[in-house]
């Protein structure tokens, strides 16, 4: 039986702010397997952005384990970390974070030229998935040049350039409009629809109410 | 025999002559005294050539000589010698280089030089200060060259000053943007940040100030032991310290209006990132 | 896409930033290449001007450096002869040199005299007519400045007197002599006026009794046996000093000491500026990229890209204001040149800043290194930035 693309056991974490102790996560367990389209929905400070970090590696929890695909990421050095980051996972985040001074092919290709694959291969599988998300016609123009709704979709193609075993996206339609987020809402439809697991952190409730299962937060637990 | 060219100054009858039972009296400078290892007393071998060392003499005195610019990068070594001496050792009774000419009081240099002039045959008539002005050519250079350095030390230091100004106003954008947002007026914030800058031009001034007077004490302190002299190689006066602080305030206080007047007047949603 | 390619394109983000930030840098980076050019410059130009026409060795009465003092040495017909017997001397020539005087009219100039054995000489470039011939004793050298002082050339007459005699006020040795050519005095000072007899006219014409030289030059055969060859002559001679052109490359480097270390200390300060302005420039810049570093590694990029990306930037700024700063720095070297070489008594062919192939690239390889080195702390902060509480304050 294949380990599931994620796994938390037990996440707890606590972080000291202006004097005292946060507990932005007090036992948190969450198994995600491949093909989910799972929505961590809850009001702001309930821990979802955190339980996200946690789930990708890029926070340490204070307590309990994470594992992608059976691997334990307590059990990995930084660079390990890193390499798993860019090989296993892709992230998408609420300010789109791409690199202004980057085209939107290269910001795409960016992870990839990281994972050194090769440059013909790098270009092709760029103009492939900006065409995947509708931008097969922007591709020279710079993030700087591009609306909140497109840079968006570059970075949920940067997201996807290492063709990761699971998607985490944190409040992707947050920046957005309303129009330009249910464009967003139907690519991951897509995305999910073609195989892509997806773990969405969002409190937009059309969002969660397109996903396959939805986590309830409240104060740093899961309220399901 | 150590290895020092002879230069000798006739002195005028202030030490009594020889007698044919005495030698002649020298003195010797410090530095050849303590190469030497020379006192009072001591007895020494004169000679206008290696091969020709006959002279003997007696160093009558062991003399500090005034400090001279022109004279400290050479590795000469001075003595002097009553005039008919050196004249009898050089094989030359009566002649000169040259005549020094006190002027009566009240006697205008200017005519008394265009009259011996006009009767010269042989020589040249100058007046003292024609001859400082001459030779204080080397220095004017060296002064020119201080002024060109300095020139472009402080066209470098000013875009230093304005591209760190321009940064660290740069990473208050932010908070700018927001105090905009909120009905700061442009004047407010463009005062704040004037204030800033020209409390960091103060405290670099004075900062700068002392760090000049300790490079200044410091080059003094090498250069006099470097060359073995009294001379004073760093001159920090009131009117430099005037200057340098007035220019570096000014141009703190340039680079900070210029760098905050930029931002001012950028629009509060191009700061914010949205623009 | 390469680290550079990436570094250039981040800072054509900030555009007035990073025009400033390279002005700066060309500012200290010229100053850098202009006190590399001075502190090799002086003995490189000094050497040259000395090896200009191949004679390796300079003999000087004991003491002294060729035309510092009046002093002479005795003998010198026997001291050149001896040389020239020695099987590692090409050619060894006697010089005297000496004030004299020309008369124009009624008056008298003063005038430089080299009395010179044009068979082994390095005083002179010929620029028209004809040289002197070791026998001519009726010709005459002059220099631009002397002829217009005598109002004479190429073919005239002009008489040279020594040895005034204030009190009967004539003259007690003079000479008319014929203009053979026009020359350029190697050694001779801006608007010096210089005129060259053979060598026993000069004697005669001086205050000097006869085979009296100031100088004498010697052309060794091989540069290699120059050490083995001074070291001879000094044996033989203990009379004269014996000067190899590192000899005088040394004594003329003391006399300069100053400009030396000026040049150590100012190219120093411009290192310092130039490391302070690259690593300010980076460190704010990484300060306000945080929120992009944190994503970049979220992502998967290493520690090892992102500080390659700083180290990027900053090599791009140092090779941009390094080749700035380069021109600009022959530029201002030619300015402080010509302050420099207006130093009355020298010669006019010297020049303190030397643009050289070498003292180019070390400049640039200095620089370079520098920029380096200021990367290292803003790089060190963009390694060091943490994802989660980053991102965490880029959210608020």
């Amino acid at each position: 039986m294949t380990a599931p693309p994620l796994l938390a056991l037990e996440l707890r974490k606590d972080y000291p702010m202006n004097g005292e102790t946060v507990h932005a996560l007090r036992g948190v367990s969450l198994r995600v397997d491949r093909g989910d389209y799972v929505a961590i929905a809850g009001p702001s400070g309930s821990g979802k952005s955190t339980l996200l970090q946690l789930l990708g590696g890029i926070d340490t929890p204070s307590a309990g384990t994470v594992e992608i695909l059976g691997t334990r990421l307590d059990t990995l050095s930084d660079g390990e970390l890193t390499r798993l980051r860019l090989t296993r996972l892709g992230f998408i985040f609420q300010r789109f974070h791409l690199l202004p001074v980057l085209t939107a092919r290269e910001n795409v290709e960016l992870p990839m030229a990281e994972a050194g694959v090769r440059r013909g291969e790098r270009h092709a599988r760029a103009r492939e998935l900006l065409d995947y998300v509708g931008l097969g016609h922007r591709t020279g123009h710079r993030a700087t040049q591009l609306s909140g709704g497109e840079m968006q979709r570059v970075a949920i193609a940067r997201a996807l350039a290492n063709r990761p075993a699971v998607l985490l996206a944190d409040e992707p339609t947050g920046e957005l409009d309303a129009a330009t987020g249910q464009g967003i809402l139907a690519l991951f439809q897509r995305l999910n629809a073609d195989g892509t697991t997806l773990v969405v952190v969002t409190h937009d409730d059309r969002l969660a109410a397109e996903a396959g299962r939805v986590v309830h937060m409240l104060d740093g637990v899961i309220r399901d | 025999m150590t290895r020092c060219r002879l230069i000798a100054f006739a002195l005028t009858a202030a030490i009594p002559g020889r007698t044919d039972a005495q030698l002649p009296a020298v003195a010797v400078e410090r530095r050849l005294a303590q190469e030497l290892s020379l006192q009072v007393g001591d007895t020494v071998r004169l000679g206008t050539a290696p091969d020709s060392m006959r002279t003997l003499a007696t160093v009558a005195a062991v003399y500090e000589p005034r400090p001279d610019p022109a004279e400290i990068t050479k590795d000469e070594r001075h003595v002097r010698l009553h005039l008919p001496d050196l004249a009898a050792m050089l094989g030359a009774p009566d002649r000169v280089d040259r005549f020094g000419i006190a002027l009566v009081p009240g006697t205008s240099v200017d005519s008394a030089v265009a009259a011996l002039q006009q009767n010269a045959f042989g020589y040249q008539v100058y007046a003292s200060s024609a001859i400082a002005a001459q030779s204080s050519q080397t220095f004017l250079v060296v002064s020119r060259f201080h002024r060109a350095i300095a020139i472009i030390t402080i066209v470098a230091s000013a875009v230093f000053l304005l591209c760190i100004m321009l940064l660290k106003v740069e990473e208050r954008r932010m908070d700018a943007a927001v105090m905009r947002f909120v009905g700061v007026r442009r004047r407010t914030i463009f005062g704040a940040l004037l204030l800033e800058a020209a409390l960091v031009a103060v405290v670099g001034s004075i900062a700068g100030t002392g760090l000049a007077l300790i490079a200044g004490a410091a080059t003094n302190a090498y250069y006099r032991r470097f060359f073995d002299t009294a001379l004073t190689f760093s001159r920090i006066t009131p009117d430099i310290v005037l200057f340098s602080v007035a220019l570096s305030l000014a141009l703190g206080l340039a680079a900070g209006a210029a760098a905050a007047w930029r931002l001012v007047h950028t629009r509060p949603m191009v700061l914010w990132g949205r623009g | 896409m390469t680290g550079i390619t990436w570094g250039f394109k981040s800072l054509a983000r900030q555009p007035l930033r990073t025009a400033l930030s390279l002005a700066g840098i060309a500012v200290a980076a010229a100053m850098l290449l202009d006190m590399v050019m001075l502190s090799g410059g002086i003995d490189k130009s000094f050497s040259d001007l000395l090896l200009r026409r191949g004679f390796q060795m300079r003999l000087t009465p004991k003491g002294t450096l060729p035309f510092d003092t009046e002093a002479t040495m005795a003998g010198a017909s026997g001291i050149v002869a001896a040389l020239r017997r020695d099987p590692a001397v090409a050619a060894a020539g006697a010089v005297l040199g000496t004030s004299l005087y020309g008369r124009t009219g009624d008056s008298l100039v003063t005038l430089f005299g080299y009395g010179i054995e044009p068979e082994a000489q390095s005083l002179y470039q010929l620029t028209a007519g004809l040289d002197l011939t070791p026998a001519d004793t009726g010709g005459v050298l002059l220099s631009e400045p002397a002829a217009r002082l005598l109002g004479a050339s190429v073919g005239d007459t002009v008489t040279l007197v020594g040895r005034l005699d204030p009190q009967v006020v004539t003259a007690a040795v003079g000479r008319s002599l014929v203009v053979r050519g026009m020359v350029r005095w190697i050694y001779d000072y801006r608007g010096q006026p210089s005129v060259g007899t053979v060598l026993p006219v000069m004697q005669r014409l001086a205050r000097q009794a006869t085979d009296r030289a100031s100088l004498i030059l010697v052309k060794a055969g091989d540069d290699a046996a120059v050490p083995a060859l001074a070291d001879r002559v000094r044996r033989q001679f203990p009379q004269v000093e014996v000067n190899s052109v590192a000899d005088l490359v040394a004594h003329f480097r003391e006399r300069l000491v100053y400009f030396r270390q000026l040049s150590y200390i100012l190219g120093s300060m411009s290192l310092v500026v130039t490391v302070l302005l690259i690593a300010t420039l980076l460190t704010i810049t990484v300060n306000e990229r945080l929120g992009e570093i944190a994503t970049l590694r979220a992502i998967g990029v290493s520690r090892a890209t992102v500080v390659g990306q700083v180290f990027a930037e900053g090599t791009a700024l140092t090779v941009v204001g390094a080749a700035l700063g380069i021109l600009l720095g022959l530029v201002t070297a030619r300015r402080l040149d010509a302050i420099l070489t207006s130093f009355p008594g020298l010669p006019a062919a010297f020049s303190f800043f030397v643009p050289r192939a070498d003292t180019l690239t070390f400049a640039a390889l200095v620089l370079l290194g520098t920029g380096a080195l200021a990367g290292l702390y803003p790089a060190w902060l963009a390694s060091r930035a943490p994802i989660a509480a980053t991102l965490r304050a880029e959210a608020t």
